[in-house]
């Protein structure tokens, strides 16, 4: 082959015109709808289509949107580092400690993605609810005599049904990148004077850093832009960004101010992914030695 | 203190479910000791070295460490270190950070450290790659790495499992003598994993040769190529032939093959006459017209002649009887075509005698590198 710098460049020109058609069709230009329409204004159904900043002006002067936003902020944080939390030790568990049937355990760990999300939500409600399984539970053993209300309806439901959503989610990234440590590092590291707590927080934890800042985007995302188990879990409390911009679409039909709100949360969800991807891949570059 | 044991194998046996890996090893090894563990793939001498290192558990037996018994004390409490096979440098660490590792584990500061890091690189001649992380490395350069990590905390004992298997040879070479140099600086006890007997030769100060999980000899290179155990140690070390013969007469010390007699000089005079033998010679002990004193000299058929740059291998014919000599480039005349018939003889005190049982052992056809 002839290395012909120009040669190269119409090939690699070629090689990547489908995924930027891809990209453009199906996120670029819908994203771009959406700017677009955010600089619109609607009266009743009518759409006007005169260039204007009042969406981004509402959201800005109104601190009930702001302070929605960084309540789900707040909340999809923790729901990630909560789903971590419970994903990770499982993941290590099933990757370093397991021996026999390592893949039947795998396939169980992600065996609630095969069931409906509506389904899986549906079901808290009933775990959760005033006759669910744990009230009915507690007061059978006699612990309460009333039903607890907190567990449903509030912001402890939608982190609880969340977590549940995204575990699989983070199980995957993070059992993948556990798989790819050679597992005589672990060796060397005992070999070396490190006990297996050592061994996990030097030698584990950062080569596993990849697949747990993906674990934590995946998650991330799931739970910043969902609606439904706030709308299903939430109750009055538990309303969340997502909703206020579904109401918009859905009730208010007000789509430009949907679009503005869409818009604003695309750029925070984008920024926060940008900072924590480019800490990941310098963490991560050794792995595609 | 220059002759106490550093490690000492009791019995030790090792089982995997039905599979015994490792049956029956008994050894000392001395302090400064360079000892290797040779054998074939699957011989056990791996599963031998990670019970040292703690990786494994003995099934049977005791392993001693300065006179302690160690068996059940985990690796990271025990005062040896390995040197695996790929090296297993962390990925995520610089150089120097590798090194630093088992330091940081001892809490030995950073400060402390530095000075202790700084000398195993001047070892091991890596000075200037203290800040490149190990993907950055070669293969040769990574082993170096691999076994300053191993020697920083001056180890009781430094385990290495194959450490040169990933390298070219001529590589291979150079970093034989590297080790043993810095075997000889250092001072430290080495137990070295192999399967290339050249470089257990050139490097140990004694050899345990081992196949399915047995040790057939311990003895120092002189011992084990001169004077091999077993029929196994004498085919796994150089280049050997073998002959299916019988005992014709004890007190003479003859034994026949094809019609051929043999004389040969045993002290472990235990064969019986009649019994079935392997007669053995090696092949640079066969002399080709010969200029010395033979006491077994033949007339035999030239039947193959291989240039091996050095040397030349050549097959005779002797009766039936198959028989290969090296002979040296320098005396070689090479005028002389295959079916010439030549003269061909040896010492009998260069004749090996085995029972015909060991046949089984015998590794038949022998690569440098699996």
């Amino acid at each position: 082959m002839k290395l012909e710098p120009n040669g190269y460049k119409i090939k690699d020109f070629i090689k990547g015109v489908p995924i930027t058609l891809w990209l453009l069709l199906l996120v670029i230009i819908p994203l771009l709808f959406t700017f677009i329409m955010s600089f619109y204004t609607s009266d009743g159904n009518v759409i006007d289509k005169t260039f204007s900043l009042s969406n981004y002006k509402i959201f800005f002067t109104d601190s009930l949107y702001s302070s929605i936003l960084w309540k789900s902020i707040k909340l999809a944080v923790l729901v990630s580092v909560l789903s971590i939390a419970a994903a990770f030790p499982l993941a290590y568990l099933v990757s370093f400690k397991i021996k026999r049937g390592r893949n039947l355990l795998f396939m169980l760990s992600i065996i609630p993605l095969w069931v409906s999300y509506l389904v899986r939500i549906i079901a808290w409600r009933s775990i959760l609810g005033n006759q669910g399984v744990i009230n009915s539970l507690l007061l059978a053993i006699g612990i309460i005599e009333k039903p607890l209300t907190f567990l449903l309806y509030n912001q402890f439901s939608i982190a609880i049904t969340l977590i549940y959503i995204c575990i699989p989610f983070v199980f995957i990234p993070v059992y993948t990148a556990l798989e790819k440590i050679p597992k005589n590092l672990t060796e060397a590291s005992s070999d070396l004077g490190a006990g297996e707590g050592k061994t996990f927080i030097y030698i584990i934890v950062p080569l596993a850093m990849p697949g747990l800042i993906t674990g934590f985007i995946f998650s991330f995302i799931i739970a910043l832009g969902d609606y439904i188990i706030p709308n299903q879990l939430g109750g009055t409390s538990g309303i969340m960004y997502g909703n206020l911009i579904w109401s918009q679409f859905g009730f208010a039909f007000n789509w430009p101010f949907g679009a503005a709100l869409g818009f604003i949360l695309f750029t925070i969800a984008i920024t926060i992914l940008g900072l924590t991807s480019r800490f990941g891949s310098t963490e991560g570059g050794f792995l595609s030695e | 203190m220059k002759n106490s044991t550093a490690i000492k194998l009791e019995n030790i046996q090792k089982k995997f479910n039905d599979f015994t890996a490792v049956d029956d090893f008994n050894v000392e090894i001395k302090k400064g000791e360079f000892f290797s563990l040779l054998g074939p793939s699957g011989c056990g001498k791996t599963t031998t070295l990670r019970m040292i290192a703690g990786l494994e558990e003995p099934t049977r037996g005791n392993i001693m460490l300065e006179s302690e018994i160690v068996n059940n004390v985990p690796p990271y409490k025990r005062h040896v270190n390995t040197v695996f096979q790929d090296y297993a440098l962390f990925p995520h660490m610089t150089v120097k950070k590798n090194i630093y590792f088992p330091l940081k584990m001892r809490k030995i500061p950073l400060p402390q450290a530095e000075p202790m890091i700084k000398k195993v690189l001047q070892l091991v001649n890596m000075e200037e790659f203290g800040n490149r992380l190990p993907q950055q490395l070669s293969g040769g350069q990574r082993q170096r790495i691999a076994l300053a990590r191993s020697l920083v905390n001056e180890p009781a004992a430094l385990l290495l499992d194959e450490p040169l298997g990933a390298l070219d040879f001529k590589l291979r070479i150079a970093m034989q003598k590297v080790l043993k140099d810095i075997q000889q600086n250092v001072g430290i006890t080495f137990i070295y994993v192999t399967h290339d007997q050249t470089e257990a030769m050139t490097m140990s100060d004694r050899i345990a040769v081992m196949k399915d999980g047995r040790v057939h000899q311990i003895g120092n290179p002189d011992q084990i190529y001169n004077s091999p155990a077993t029929a196994f140690v004498a085919s796994f070390i150089g280049d050997m032939n073998f002959i299916h013969g019988r005992i014709v007469s004890k007190n003479r010390q003859e034994a026949e093959a094809y019609g051929n007699v043999f004389k040969f000089l045993n002290d472990k005079s235990d064969f019986t006459k009649e019994q079935d033998v392997l007669i053995c010679v090696r092949t640079e002990k066969v002399q080709v017209n010969a200029s010395r004193e033979v006491d077994n000299s033949f007339d035999a058929e030239l039947k193959r002649i291989i240039f091996r740059g050095v040397d030349y291998e050549l097959t005779f014919n002797l009766n039936g009887a198959e028989l290969r000599s090296i002979v040296s480039s320098l005396e070689w005349n090479q005028s002389i075509k295959t079916g010439t018939i030549l003269k061909i003889g040896w010492n009998s005190d260069d004749v090996l005698i085995f029972p015909a049982e060991e046949e089984r052992d015998i590794v038949k056809y022998s690569l440098d590198s699996e």
